[in-house]
């Protein structure tokens, strides 16, 4: 009994640093941003305290709405997208072939090289005069394809979740690289002798197999798409005329260049809020098919 | 298995201590670095928007250099910021109560913020030193409530037109329109011949607003419409001012810009006018070097401002203009650091700053003798610009009312927008306002 309890302290001691970590730089700014939404404030002069007032503004903000709408464009891309391509790529990967590892890391680079780099590459894969996108198009004589792909309201949007899949499907594919690797060897061999092959044995075996990984991974694709900030911002910064804008963008423009600090802790309460109500469906549903 | 209540009380009042710990010891640490004073050794930090190689951010980096070179005893720690993001840094370390001891302002909307947090240092005691050379209006913009708080390096118009001479002559301008409507015909004229008229880099949406909405309402309305809007005596959907959006709406619609205007910014809007893609480029006097002054084909260039325009309230003649860069100290500033930081302003900016600006083509707001070697170039932009000033729309219009006549000239652009609309947005987002 008594060493039991030595250990639950030590434990919790143990616990602390990285308990304390966590309190100061998620938790307790969270709960800042929270006290902040409540108030009227540039940052500079005293809060004013208006309530509900900022929450009401959001809800009747035409432009907010259409960052939720963007939010969401990105939501599918990452799970229409980025899960099936990253899986996709696991399956192609996961057999034995020549320069397996080498394809891995090309297909893992993009995750490493930092947001803004992609952001970047990406501009100028799509600018109009000298993009690589264009030129192709022109090269193999599609010249009424090409577009304005980040100036068009009409493409904006569809251009950027390319950039975002291409950005995250590398880390889909190791995590489920990694699942793939678990399944015993058996399991395949088994698959095999009763006949199963292709997208049969796909299908039936290799997806039911890592299916807690997929919901993982759709997890964690739902809470990145909430964050995508960085790309959008330097790519097109929310514009042409808020056609990209998602609600980090929002956010960070009502705060940071607008000032008012109070308006876009409010919309980051909100992000907040949608985020943890779409995970924890997706989370509910996970659990339902499960059981 | 019964845990102790007091036991439980000491480990919630230890973490408590031991974050409040973490958080005191991480914000002192910003602090301490600040200004440490070594055996009369003193650090300044400076914060500027001097990154890109400009000719007046090096003479201003060489500024810098020679003042440390004076003074051994004095070390300045640059922090150099892009100028794009430059403002939104400086907000969001005044909002931390953070500023650099040094730190570059702009004038009128965007310094107000900073004077009432008592963020900045009044300088009035040390004004003599500048008394002689730069004049009221000069000083005007960094005035609040009759005390002074910067002082201003340079002179920026934000809306000169450069013009390809030679394109402009194809379609039978041998001299700039000089009314509104032979402008549109030279546009017009431009666009069918295959030449894109205008090139505009709106992907850091300033350009349309300071660049040319400031041209536009001062031909359109008038030097004092921005106040009459601030004081209520005015709207923005007064039809004239409608009229005056309503010239982009008429430009857009008429496909004068590159496609692609949205995406560029503008130093990219820069190179393809100075590549030959365009015929116009409308922008501030500060690219006069870039596209005139350090170019071997300067020659090619004219410059001049937006035409009038018939039944226009406004004077064809005054460019739309600020003072730029404004030194402003710290208010936290004491003792040793202070004086320090005084004799770096008195140093820094003197006679022979304007000077050695004015020799590599900058306007200035100062009046110093124009140095013998100043360039042809720069004469004909002071010619040009000296026919009076007229308000630039953010240094009067609050960020946040600002930002929404931006993205609505940018919707203009793409067209889900128009003059009226935008015209009752931005009045709303100025009634909003708290």
């Amino acid at each position: 009994m008594h060493t039991l309890k030595g250990t639950k302290y030590a434990i919790f001691f143990g616990l602390l640093p990285a308990l304390i970590i966590y309190l100061g730089i998620a938790v307790v700014p969270i709960g800042m941003s929270a006290y902040y939404s409540f108030f009227n404030w540039d940052g500079i002069r005293p809060l004013s305290y208006v309530g509900l007032e900022n929450f009401t503004e959001i809800f009747k903000d035409s432009i907010f709405w259409l960052s939720v709408k963007n939010n969401a464009y990105i939501l599918l891309s990452g799970l229409l997208g980025q899960i099936p391509v990253g899986l996709l790529l696991a399956l192609i990967l996961n057999r034995k072939m020549k320069g397996a590892g080498f394809f891995r890391t090309i297909g893992f680079l993009p995750v490493v090289i930092s947001s803004v780099m992609v952001s970047l590459i990406w501009s100028t894969v799509y600018n109009t005069e000298y993009g690589l996108l264009n030129s192709i198009l022109g090269a193999v004589g599609l010249d009424s394809w090409q577009q304005n792909w980040l100036g068009d309201t009409a493409w904006s949007m569809l251009s950027i979740s390319v950039a975002y899949i291409w950005q995250n499907c590398g880390f889909f594919m190791v995590i489920f690289l990694a699942a793939l690797q678990n399944i015993p060897n058996e399991v395949n061999e088994a698959a095999e002798l009763d006949g199963a092959s292709g997208l049969r044995k796909v299908m039936r075996i290799t997806i039911p197999m890592i299916r807690g990984t997929i919901l993982v991974a759709v997890v964690f694709s739902i809470s990145n798409s909430f964050r995508v900030f960085d790309l959008i911002q330097i790519m097109t910064g929310g514009g042409p005329a808020h056609a990209t804008e998602v609600m980090t963008v929002y956010m960070y423009s009502n705060a940071f260049v607008n000032m008012r600090f109070g308006y876009g802790s409010a919309v980051s309460v909100l992000i907040l809020l949608f985020s943890l109500i779409v995970v924890s469906v997706v989370n509910r549903l996970g659990k339902e098919k499960e059981a | 298995m019964k845990t102790p209540r007091n036991m439980k009380k000491a480990v919630l009042i230890g973490s408590i201590a031991l974050l409040t710990l973490v958080t005191a010891a991480c914000g002192n640490g910003n602090n301490s670095s600040d200004g440490k004073e070594e055996g009369g050794k003193v650090t300044l930090n400076i914060m500027h928007p001097w990154t890109s190689p400009n000719v007046d951010n090096e003479v201003y980096r060489a500024r810098i250099a020679a003042f440390e070179k004076l003074h051994p005893e004095i070390t300045i720690k640059q922090d150099g910021v892009a100028s794009a993001q430059y403002k939104t840094k400086l907000r969001t370390l005044a909002t931390a109560n953070n500023l650099s001891d040094i730190n570059v302002v702009w004038p009128g909307a965007d310094l107000k913020p900073l004077v009432d947090g008592n963020l900045l240092l009044p300088i009035d005691s040390e004004m003599a030193n500048w008394s002689s050379i730069l004049p009221e209006d000069a000083l005007a913009g960094f005035n609040q409530d009759g005390k002074q708080y910067a002082i201003p390096t340079k002179q920026t118009f934000v809306d000169i037109i450069y013009y390809n001479k030679e394109m402009l002559a194809k379609v039978g301008y041998d001299v700039f329109p000089d009314t509104y409507d032979k402008f549109i015909d030279a546009v017009t004229k431009l666009k069918a011949s295959g030449v894109t008229p205008i090139a505009l880099g709106n992907k850091e949406q300033w350009p349309l607003q300071s660049s040319y909405l400031s041209a536009f309402q001062e031909r359109f309305v008038g030097s004092d419409f921005l106040k009459k809007v601030m004081n209520k005596e005015a709207k923005f959907t007064d039809p004239q001012y409608v009229k005056a959006i309503g010239a982009i709406e008429e430009l857009s619609n008429l496909k004068a810009f590159n496609t692609d205007a949205n995406n560029m910014d503008s130093v990219q809007a820069q190179d393809y006018f100075i590549q030959g893609k365009a015929a116009m480029h409308i922008s501030s006097s500060t690219v006069d070097s870039r596209i005139r002054i350090t170019n071997a084909e300067g020659d090619k260039y004219g410059i001049a401002l937006f035409p009038s325009v018939t039944g226009g309230l406004g004077d064809a003649k005054k460019s739309s203009g600020v003072v730029q860069f404004g030194i402003a100290l710290s208010s936290e500033l004491k003792g040793k650091k202070k004086d320090a930081a005084l004799e770096f302003m008195k140093f820094f900016v003197n006679e022979d700053l304007y000077k050695e600006l004015i020799s590599k083509g900058v306007v200035v707001p100062a009046k110093v003798d124009i140095p013998a070697d100043a360039s042809e170039y720069l004469k004909e932009m002071m010619a040009l610009t000296g026919n009076g000033t007229s308000p630039v729309f953010d240094s009067v219009i609050p960020t946040q009312v600002t930002s929404v006549m931006q993205n609505g000239l940018q919707a203009i652009t793409v067209g889900r927008m128009t003059a009226e609309q935008l015209a009752k947005d931005v009045q709303a987002a100025l009634d909003n306002m708290k």
